[in-house]
């Protein structure tokens, strides 16, 4: 190998790359991703096989017996699926309704649209706990919503709005409904009007226009924005807490209830964890099922 | 200006140990005071902390948090407790001192403990009950035909069916109004079963996490009967709403906060120095002019308007239901999962 050859190599590092090049530059990625994200899961996981105990936080041992426990448990089961299906109807209603909001934005050329950005995003402006206060007022039994349908006399007694599944689904589905409007508003705006012209002018209805055309190609919006909403949904604490009572109990109050009433940290971390692993199943055949939808797209 | 990696280095280790500089520099660090939100920590911002240092040597620092908060904030804190004292319901202290966070008071530390009614000062002076919030049957005047004079009215006055509001397991009123009942139907406060066989024939009742909730419950109407504290029921009649509160014939409950002096905490002197001031005759008399709780202090006087409100002083001290918790520690995540699983 002659002189001239080897010269080269040293000289081609760029100037601030050591010898383990660009590498270290992943450190503080790395140092956020195990901060973050691995130790606060390792922690969750290793609290939950810990033994119980009513003089310490945990005990010295460790146990599956947490997750055996709430496996076997048919009421943690049915926490567990009522939470999962107040997630996915609160998924689907946000969906129909975003929809058609973000529908009407992304085509809206009228001077007001600022304004109803300004609407859809004003919720979040509000705290959550004001809003579900404002949801208890509307749907309490002396509640606007009975007083008004008992003035109309479309009801005699009042109705079971709230400490229900029922109050926490109208809740969440208000709280949530942005969360899946902006995703489908940024897809839906990226979509060219004139391949809706095109279809038009080829014969479709607008009907037929936009289940063939604007709604497959929205999908991935759809997609993002129902996973996001779900997710939200089937963690949410605060509206559930405060709406749901006894009878809309989910798997996060029902945790929290376990770690903070109870003082069992290592069976709430378990119950923790096996609603991150359900929600981790969930998401991911909801995934698969969409992106084989996705895929047969044009 | 340019920073090579050594010389960033050097200047974040330097950053990060000056962190820890301030609690090298200063001999004491200031005694850390918990207190819940709201009206009381609007108490201790404005009258209880100024008073405190003025009368003491005492650098406080407000903490406002939950009961159960602090709990958690000490288990964590491990061997260096945030708290040097800790204040609580009882029944959630008796947790922390079955697992060995506190210690004894020394009394000789805590001149105004002499003045406390014996039956809030827990046994080796390891705990002292010192602001008692108690717990009456309030009810709404405009809703309510025949008003509450007993516990017994809940299952036997027909005007409460379905009506009646009660805490949640999570919260202490919940906890002393079962062992009540055990005490009311069953063989004592220990016999649970009765009791959740008869709280469940009150069901259907609103369930409240806290007393703001049983009180909005109560001024929605969902409920017009319900066990709460005096504070929360006087807050509600000043602001003109139609409600009252009476002492059962059978005794009231409480909401017992229990001052406990935190075992790995640093400031023990200053914890001490802070409760002999909290147990101050004139300062349990400003409290209860604040919240309407029941000055534990003897030698504390109220005047007569706060007497009229505050019914349940002097004499009548003895009215209050007071429990002992340590049998009770073993049992209490099996209790309220019952109850959740059950009560619904």
């Amino acid at each position: 190998m002659s002189a001239v050859e080897a010269a080269p190599r040293a000289s081609v590092r760029p100037p601030g790359v050591g010898r383990f090049g660009p590498a270290w530059m992943l450190v503080p990625a790395l140092v956020l991703l195990i901060g973050f994200f691995a130790l606060p899961y390792i922690t969750i996981i290793t609290m939950s096989l810990r033994e119980a105990s009513t003089r310490a936080v945990y005990g010295d041992g460790f146990t599956v017996a947490h997750y055996a426990t709430a496996l076997g448990d048919p009421y943690i089961w049915g926490i567990l699926g009522k939470t999962l299906l107040i997630g996915a109807i609160v998924t689907v209603l946000t969906l129909l309704l975003g929809y058609l909001v973000a529908y009407h934005l992304a085509r809206s050329r009228s001077r007001w649209t600022s304004l109803l950005y300004i609407f859809v995003l004003s919720p979040l402006l509000v705290g959550l706990v004001v809003r579900t206060f404002a949801w208890m007022i509307i749907l309490s039994n002396n509640g606007v919503a009975n007083k008004t349908l008992m003035t109309l006399g479309v009801i005699g007694f009042p109705l079971q709005l709230m400490n229900n599944s029922l109050g926490v689904t109208i809740a969440l589905t208000h709280v949530f409904l942005p969360f899946i409007i902006l995703p489908l508003l940024g897809n839906l705006q990226a979509i060219s009007p004139d391949l809706a012209m095109a279809s038009r002018s080829l014969g479709a209805s607008r009907m037929r226009t936009f289940l063939k055309v604007t709604l497959p190609l929205s999908l991935p919006g759809i997609q993002a924005g129902t996973i996001l909403v779900f997710v939200l949904s089937i963690s949410a604490y605060v509206t559930p807490a405060m709406l749901g009572g006894t009878g809309g109990r989910t798997m996060s109050v029902l945790v929290v209830q376990y770690l903070v009433d109870n003082f069992r940290w290592p069976a709430g971390a378990a119950l923790a964890i096996i609603m991150a692993g359900v929600a981790v199943l969930v998401v991911g055949l909801y995934l698969r099922l969409t992106a084989r939808a996705m895929r047969r797209l044009p | 200006m340019k920073l090579t990696r050594r010389e960033f280095a050097v200047a974040a280790t330097a950053a990060f140990a000056s962190m820890g500089l301030p609690r090298l520099a200063s001999a004491r660090s200031p005694l850390v005071v918990p207190t819940y939100g709201g009206l009381w920590a609007k108490f201790w911002e404005e009258k209880l902390l100024p008073g405190l240092k003025e009368a003491t040597d005492v650098e406080p620092q407000l903490d406002v948090g939950l009961g159960k908060d602090f709990v958690s904030k000490i288990r964590a804190g491990g061997d260096r407790s945030p708290y040097s004292i800790f204040m609580g319901n009882e029944n959630i202290a008796a947790i922390l001192r079955a697992e060995g966070f506190f210690e004894p008071f020394d009394v000789s530390k805590l001149p105004n403990a002499a003045n406390v009614y014996p039956q809030f000062v827990n046994k080796d002076t390891n705990g002292i009950r010192s602001i008692i919030s108690p717990i009456g049957l309030a009810y709404r005047t405009d809703m309510v035909k025949t008003p509450p004079t007993s516990w017994h009215d809940l299952w036997e006055n027909p005007e409460f069916k379905g009506r009646t509001g009660l805490y949640q397991i999570g919260n202490t009123g919940a906890v002393v109004f079962l062992r009540l009942v055990g005490e009311l139907f069953g063989s004592g406060p220990d016999d649970f079963d009765t009791a959740f066989a008869k709280i469940k024939e009150l069901l259907p009742f609103s369930q409240a996490s806290w007393s703001g909730e049983l009180s909005t419950a109560l001024m929605r109407g969902d409920a017009i009967v319900a066990p709460v504290d005096w504070t929360e029921i006087m807050v509600l009649q000043d602001k003109g709403a139609p409600v009252d509160i009476v002492a059962p014939k059978e005794g009231v409950l409480a909401f017992e906060q229990s001052f406990n002096l935190v075992r790995t905490g640093a400031e023990k002197d200053a914890a001490h120095a802070y409760l002999n001031y909290v147990l101050d005759a004139n300062v349990q008399r400003d409290m209860a002019k604040a919240f309407y709780t029941s000055p534990c202090n003897k030698a504390s006087e109220l005047d007569d308007e706060i007497r009229k409100r505050t019914p349940i002083v002097g004499d009548r001290m003895s009215e209050i239901r007071s429990y002992n918790w340590d049998s009770y520690v073993d049992k209490a995540a099996d209790i309220a999962d019952r109850w959740n699983r059950e009560m619904a």
